[in-house]
């Protein structure tokens, strides 16, 4: 990697100035290390944030829990109220890399993360994600790419947490020029969607803050089908939410991640879900409602039949 | 590395897979030479009249991908160049052809180049020669008059140190009614990419394999040609050829069995020329349980289903070098040191060494001190072949029977092992014995072989395979030390099982470059995805000292397929087994929409 300045903020604000026109935030560091060592990156300037008070916490409120950005995915993983109140979230940490990334990874770094597409990673190529002309996964080796796009880049989202907050209806507060925006998921990856060049909406400078759930769905599941059982990214990735009263769903959300650059959902699988009761027709009905428009290529339509199952599997999990 | 700025123009065209360049049209690798070699034919018997005689024949086409050397330790080195010579500290699997190659590409008396291997993380067959790594690393230590460490990142090891070649394996064959194989055909190409390269030390590099394998077929035709495609080259891996024969024509010998509605145990029983493999096979079939939980292929209940599936393997060499030399030094303190200039590459060199010198001598393992991988002491052969156990054990019989038989007449004691061995050894004065020995016949021989049954899970909605067990019935001859012999096989099992289910160098055809030179995409087995794994050891000491590092690994990949293919009923006949593969046969897979 190249040489870079190392600055410690202790600050919101002073995080904004010392990142100047040219820097980059690093908490955890893990995927930005790989992209400065891969020369993907090479900001002259790392501005470390973890030294920024109260970003590190985790909060119960009434209606909301709010779930710092520098909290570690290890804490998500085994903290024993979130396990209670969000078994799904929980679920999805314990899935991600190793332990030794869990005790550094943070809820921030997870969701900004960039593609992982083995062409924007390899140094050598050039791809559309980096200002090239073509997108080499569309025509070539697309095993691990998107069933779904809105542009034509095709690497998908790869932040799990970012799946299992959309199904959770999770908002993500960020700090943009000052003033602190609140974003959906969908907002949040709404970039991701229609530009090739971006992996999620935010903007030179931005900071996450927090990300606030809504107590509303005590029921949550979190499944990923991978390669490999453990440490391995998933091929596909399914969270879902719901109350669940009397044999009944109440606001349910289902959201997929690793086939499409956002989290996918699906307003009316949701819709169709609302009131029904967890039995293999109307889960198999809401998959098919999910994916209904996924334009497999020709790698990757496995995925398909693959979050298919993953679907079902997570719905019924809300169970219990 | 970055500093250095290289010149070159991307090649205006270029083949990267396989069936491409078997076409003739296929951008030439070498300029004026066809992409694909002359396919070169063996046959015996007459195989298109055996066809017709067969009751049953299957036709299948398996499939293995190009496997990237990877050990935990990359290739490199660091190398010192004064006045008195050059020292290089490897990570090499053969001191002496490392120092003889830097001697040789520097232009330097063998005398002044030391290679020293303290320890090392692995070699599997790609770190014999000194490298490019290494004659850069001695040339930039001379211009900077300093020693230079230079160790390959995790992306060059993926383009530059070697692979196994992938294999293309069309198999058609047939058995008579009562089982009895008949007729084999094969027609095989692979690839060793823009060569076998310059550094194939150690056998084998090229895209051949041994068919029909550890069988004899009366009526069988074989044509194997390479295929040069522009990508990293072939170097030795671990029991090259083996591997691959083993899962295609394992592979075959299940579907076959199938179509005779045979037990693909039974049909392995009668025709397995190895009466050695034959009792490993019933030893293994007993430890997984085979006659209990057997079952016709797919009828597995529920959604995952159970298979088992077994495999053999032959290895040829695991013999030991007849140059072998080593010496031993007694101290008057009582104190023994053994010196042999072999290394040892983490397979349990040195605790042979002391084991084999412990025994003879009457003392405890710990009491030796044992010195290896440096080129000042006794020359020893490269560890490649599995020949290292074979070598050192007989040699350091030798020594320690010369040094314990000079030690009784300098001290006078009839017997100086065990508790007399101090009073002898203070009787040598001042001066320590020096005892020089080498190899001896007799006490080592080669062909190991070795039978691995898998069961396996395979969630037919995921198509994730898990394998649950494996039982690794080996034998090599004479067993010395269980606990290193145990864990070489664990190894293999492992190995064996990311060639099954993870390994393949992924190149891309639009832009020619790998898309897999990391950790992350070429996945490699985790500690979540190892089985239990069962070794049962054959000890046959009649046979002497045999290695056992390659044979161990030889097998894993033809029992997983064999076991996945039990559980769902279908084969999947190309390596590696992923969800994908497993979806699609399965027939779940729907059309991709082209763009």
């Amino acid at each position: 990697m190249k040489a870079f300045e190392y600055a410690t903020a202790f600050s919101t604000a002073s995080a904004r100035d010392l990142l100047a026109d040219d820097g980059a935030y690093i908490a955890g560091g893990n995927d930005l290390l790989g992209r400065l060592k891969e020369y993907l990156d090479s900001p002259p300037r790392l501005v470390n944030i973890k030294a920024i008070p109260g970003l590190d916490s985790i909060q119960h409120g009434d209606d909301f829990c709010t779930i710092g950005s520098l909290v570690t995915v290890a804490r998500l993983e085994t903290d024993p109220r979130i396990r209670s109140l969000f078994p799904g979230l929980q679920q999805a940490a314990a899935e991600i890399a190793s332990p030794q990334i869990r005790n550094v990874a943070t809820v921030g770094g997870n969701l900004a993360q960039h593609s992982r597409c083995w062409y924007y990673r390899q140094r050598d190529i050039q791809c559309l994600k980096k200002n090239g002309d073509l997108c080499y996964a569309r025509n070539s080796d697309n095993r691990y790419h998107s069933l779904f796009s809105g542009n034509d880049c095709i690497s998908p989202v790869v932040s799990s947490l970012g799946t299992t907050f959309a199904a959770l209806d999770a908002t993500a507060v960020v700090l943009s020029q000052g003033r602190e925006l609140r974003w959906s998921m969908a907002e949040f990856y709404a970039d991701a969607w229609k530009m090739h060049l971006a992996h999620n909406s935010l903007k030179p400078g931005d900071l996450i803050l927090r990300v606030e759930i809504p107590l509303s769905r005590p029921r949550s599941a979190y499944l990923q089908a991978s390669d490999k059982h453990v440490f391995d990214w998933a091929l596909v990735s399914c969270a879902a939410a719901a109350d669940f009263v009397d044999g009944k769903l109440t606001s349910p959300r289902v959201a997929l991640g690793s086939i499409s650059p956002v989290p996918h959902q699906m307003d009316k699988a949701n819709q169709f879900l609302e009131g029904k009761p967890l039995d293999s027709d109307t889960v198999a009905h809401a998959a098919d409602l999910l994916l209904a428009g996924a334009k497999p290529l020709e790698h990757n339509a496995y995925k398909v039949p693959m979050a298919h199952a993953l679907i079902c599997r997570t719905l019924l999990k809300l169970k219990g | 590395m970055r500093a250095i700025l290289v010149k070159a123009e991307p090649a205006p065209s270029f083949v990267v897979k396989e069936q491409d360049g078997l076409d003739p049209d296929s951008p030439q690798v070498w300029e004026g030479s066809a992409n694909a070699s002359t396919p070169r034919t063996r046959e015996n018997g007459n195989v298109d009249q055996a066809f017709g005689q067969c009751a049953a024949v299957i036709e299948g086409f398996y499939t293995t991908p190009v496997q990237i050397h990877n050990p935990m330790e990359t290739h490199g080195n660091t190398v010192s160049w004064t006045g008195e010579g050059i020292t290089a500290w490897s990570s090499t699997q053969g001191i002496s052809s490392v120092r003889d190659g830097l001697a040789g590409a520097l232009k330097m008396d063998q005398s002044k180049v030391r290679v020293i291997t303290d320890f090392m993380g692995g070699g599997f067959g790609a770190k014999f020669g000194a490298g490019v790594e290494g004659v850069l690393a001695a040339r930039l230590s001379k211009e900077a008059g300093a020693p230079v460490r230079l160790m390959l990142t995790r992306f060059d090891q993926a383009l530059a140190v070697g692979n196994r070649p992938s294999s293309f394996q069309k198999i058609k064959m047939g058995a008579l009614a009562d089982g009895t194989l008949h007729a084999f055909e094969m027609e095989n190409y692979g690839t060793a990419g823009i060569g076998a390269g310059g550094d194939a030390g150690g056998g084998g590099g090229g895209a051949n394999i041994p068919a029909p394998y550890l069988y004899k077929v009366d009526n069988a035709r074989v044509t194997q040609r390479s295929v040069a495609v522009n990508a990293g080259s072939a170097r030795a891996f671990r029991a090259p050829g083996n591997p691959p024969a083993s899962f295609g024509m394992e592979s075959a010998m299940d579907d076959l069995a199938v179509k005779l509605g045979m037990d693909p145990l039974d049909f392995r029983l009668k025709n397995d020329p190895s009466p050695i493999r034959r009792k490993e096979l019933r030893l293994g079939a007993d430890k997984i349980g085979w006659k209990q939980k057997y079952r016709p292929p797919g009828t597995c209940p529920g959604i995952v289903k159970t298979g088992l599936g077994c495999a053999g393997a032959a290895w040829p060499a695991g013999g030991g070098s007849p140059f072998t030399q080593g010496e031993a030094q007694i101290n008057p303190d009582g104190s023994i040191e053994l010196r042999l200039g072999v290394q040892d590459i983490g397979t349990g060199t040195k605790t042979v060494i002391a084991v084999v010198a412990a025994e003879i001598l009457g003392l405890t393992p710990e009491q030796i001190t044992v010195r290896v991988g440096d080129t000042q002491y006794p020359a020893g052969p490269g560890s490649g072949g599995s020949t290292t156990c074979a070598s050192v054990s007989p040699t350091v019989n030798d020594v320690c029977n010369q040094a314990l038989d000079q030690l009784q007449k300098l001290s006078g004691m009839a017997d100086a092992r065990g508790q007399n061995w101090f009073d002898a050894c203070k009787k040598l004065g001042i001066s320590p014995l020096t005892v020089h020995g080498r190899w001896q016949k007799g006490l080592s021989s080669s062909h190991a072989c070795g039978v691995q049954f898998a069961e396996v899970a395979v969630d037919t909605e995921t198509g994730l395979v898990t394998v649950q067990k494996v039982v690794a019935v080996h034998d090599c001859g004479l067993i010395i030390d269980q606990l290193t012999l145990a864990s070489q096989i664990n190894g293999g099992v492992i190995m064996g099982m990311g060639y099954a289910l993870y390994e393949e160098r992924v190149m891309d055809d639009l832009s020619g470059v790998m898309l897999n030179p990391n950790f992350e995409t070429y996945k490699l087995p985790g500690i979540a995805d190892v089985p239990d794994i069962e070794v049962v050891l054959v000890n046959m000491p009649e046979r002497g000292v045999i290695g056992i590092g390659e044979p161990s690994t030889v097998p894993t990949a033809g029992a997983i397929a064999n076991a996945v293919a039990n559980a769902i009923g279908v084969r999947v006949p190309s390596l590696p087994i992923t969800p994908a593969k497993v979806l699609a046969a399965l027939g779940k897979v729907p059309p991709s929409i082209k763009s």
